[in-house]
């Protein structure tokens, strides 16, 4: 039988898989909003742990990772360096943002914000700044679904059918199950992601170079300006400090704010969950030193992939592995797109619709579940679109998302720890650090030391959200009082 | 230890890292020399401070975990936080 048939079987029954685990688990949920959303708040450790990893790591770190070792060499340990840095305040503001969760019965980061600063303005605000910065996000991991299955099938699955069958399947198990079957799918995937990436991290070099110091050695001896950071710029020319600097900074900001981990805090079944859970955390960020040495591997190897996100599978191809390990390999590289897409498209739709639409209009219990999956259908759809277009690099796509996500955390903070913040001074903020993101994004020539915009908006941000609440009414006692109580 | 030394003790550790391993604190480590378990030596700096988190992350929870074990006792809800 051909290769490429071999692996299609293998894909077809884990796609087929991951179906059932996740149609299955929909099951033992409630039909409620809070079920939809918050899984009835009853993941264990073993699930969230899982579930917090798959959902960090994306196709933007199986594939996008490799591709930018490949390509720029250090300059992708920005990745390595930003996750546990972001991931650790979480030890204190999950249990925080859970207990308020609890007590008022919040689902999304956006309820959060507004218990404090009450404003429908400011909900919709927050709703749709979330939904423009998932659309790049989502858009990234259906592209990476698709380049993995186009080149495993030697091109007779293209990207455009690869990521709709795959994405197909996504939205089948987000509609009908909801935070449930996103939580056990990914403890699926998170294991099997894991388990591969080691393997092949410490296979590749071994097999091509005869060891890892071997393989740095010749690295270090033909390309030495790919070994240490900032390294190399998409131009090739050396990357900046300040570039390489701000983007840690942003993304470590960014990260816990992105409404499809934020809102762990309400699935979590307690506190301790939530706790432990970020304490692992680092350890699946280790799983990354396996993902870079595959991108090293490829350096010297000949030949050159169709583009830098490639090589990854590239790689796979060209080194005749036996096609069963391609086609696991391509399982493990699916479930990061995967795991990652169905929370994503499932936390914008809750966001959409609760902090969206049912801010302004009156809607019951089924009709907003209905809603919600309307919206995963359509968020989809616009991926979907945007996935096609072949000049996007998958980390790019994400840094881009970050500036705007970052915007998030003044207000959060805020609302969790300043009670002398006023609704008008976090209104302001946002729509500050917003506007200069933007502004920076649009002229990246104006970066004072070429830093990321998403850090230049904070720099506006955050004096912008202190001197207006400064300067206003500071907020009833007894509001205030109700909130921590 | 007194839970008030152990966050700052953690705070500590996380604002040293974020110094190492951006502008001005990594340049020094910013280098290929020596190889470490094979590594390049500015990756395994950086795994090193992600190894090393875990630890400080495990040693805070043992203490904060005591830390609301005693309130409870003394009938207060949580231990801060």
């Amino acid at each position: 039988m051909e290769q490429w048939i071999v692996v299609s079987i293998i894909i077809a029954a884990y796609l087929l898989l991951t179906l059932s685990i996740g149609l299955m688990a929909g099951r033992r949920s409630t039909h409620s909003v809070a079920g939809y959303v918050a899984a009835d708040r009853s993941f264990g450790l073993v699930v969230m742990y899982f579930v917090t990893g798959a959902s960090v790591f994306s196709a933007f770190a199986f594939l996008g990772g490799p591709g930018w070792v490949y390509s720029r060499g250090a300059a992708a340990f920005y990745i390595l360096a930003y996750g546990v840095l972001g991931m650790a305040p979480f030890y204190w503001i999950g249990p925080r943002a859970a207990k308020l969760g609890r007590r008022h019965g919040y689902v999304t980061q956006a309820q959060l914000i507004t218990g404090r600063f009450p404003s429908r303005g400011l909900s919709a605000l927050i709703a749709l700044l979330s939904l423009i910065a998932f659309v790049p996000y989502v858009t990234l991991q259906m592209r990476g679904a698709g380049i993995v299955i186009e080149s495993v099938t030697e091109g007779h699955v293209p990207i455009w059918l690869g990521s709709l069958v795959a994405y197909g399947i996504v939205i089948a198990y987000v509609l009908f199950a909801g935070a449930m079957a996103v939580g056990w799918t990914n403890t699926f995937q998170g294991v099997f992601m894991v388990v591969i990436a080691w393997t092949l991290g410490l296979y590749l070099p071994h097999r091509l170079y005869g060891g890892l110091g071997e393989m740095f050695t010749q690295i270090e001896a033909a390309r030495p300006e790919l070994l240490s950071p900032p390294g190399l710029s998409a131009t090739g020319e050396p990357w900046s400090w300040g570039a390489y600097s701000t983007f840690i900074v942003v993304s470590s900001v960014g990260l816990m704010m992105w409404p499809h981990l934020f809102m762990k805090a309400f699935t979590a079944k307690d506190d301790d969950t939530l706790r432990r859970t970020v304490i692992l955390f680092p350890t699946f960020q280790l799983f990354l030193i396996p993902i870079f040495l595959i991108g090293f591997a490829g350096v010297l190897f000949a030949g050159t992939p169709p583009a830098p996100d490639f090589i990854l599978p590239f790689m796979i191809l060209e080194t005749n592995l036996p096609a069963i390990v391609v086609g696991l390999f391509c399982a493990g590289a699916l479930s990061a797109s995967m795991s990652t897409g169905d929370a994503l498209l499932h936390a914008s739709a809750s966001v959409f619709v609760e902090d969206g639409v049912a801010q302004f209009v009156e809607l019951d219990d089924a009709k907003q579940r209905r809603l919600m999956q309307l919206v995963v259908l359509l968020t989809g759809a616009a991926a979907y679109v945007f996935a096609q277009d072949p000049d996007s690099s998958l980390v790019l796509l994400l840094a881009s998302a970050y500036g705007i996500i970052s915007q998030l955390a003044p207000p959060v903070l805020a609302a969790l720890y300043w009670r002398r913040a006023t609704t008008a001074g976090v209104v302001a903020g946002l729509l500050a650090g917003t506007a200069t993101a933007f502004f920076f994004w649009q002229s990246p020539s104006l970066r004072p030391f070429d830093m990321h915009e998403g850090v230049l908006a904070l720099f506006v941000h955050v004096p912008v959200l202190i001197a207006v609440s400064l300067a206003t009414r500071p907020q009833d006692d007894e509001h205030v009082a109700s909130f921590f109580a | 230890m007194s839970l008030r030394t152990a966050r700052a003790l953690t705070g500590l550790y996380f604002g040293l890292m974020l110094v190492c391993v951006t502008w001005p604190g990594m340049i020094p480590f910013s280098r290929v020399r020596p190889f470490i378990l094979g590594l390049p030596f500015s990756m395994a700096w950086l795994g090193a401070w992600i190894s090393g988190s875990v630890v400080v992350l495990v040693l805070l929870d043992r203490v904060e975990k005591r830390a609301r074990v005693e309130a409870a006792a003394r009938g207060r809800p949580g231990g801060g936080a």
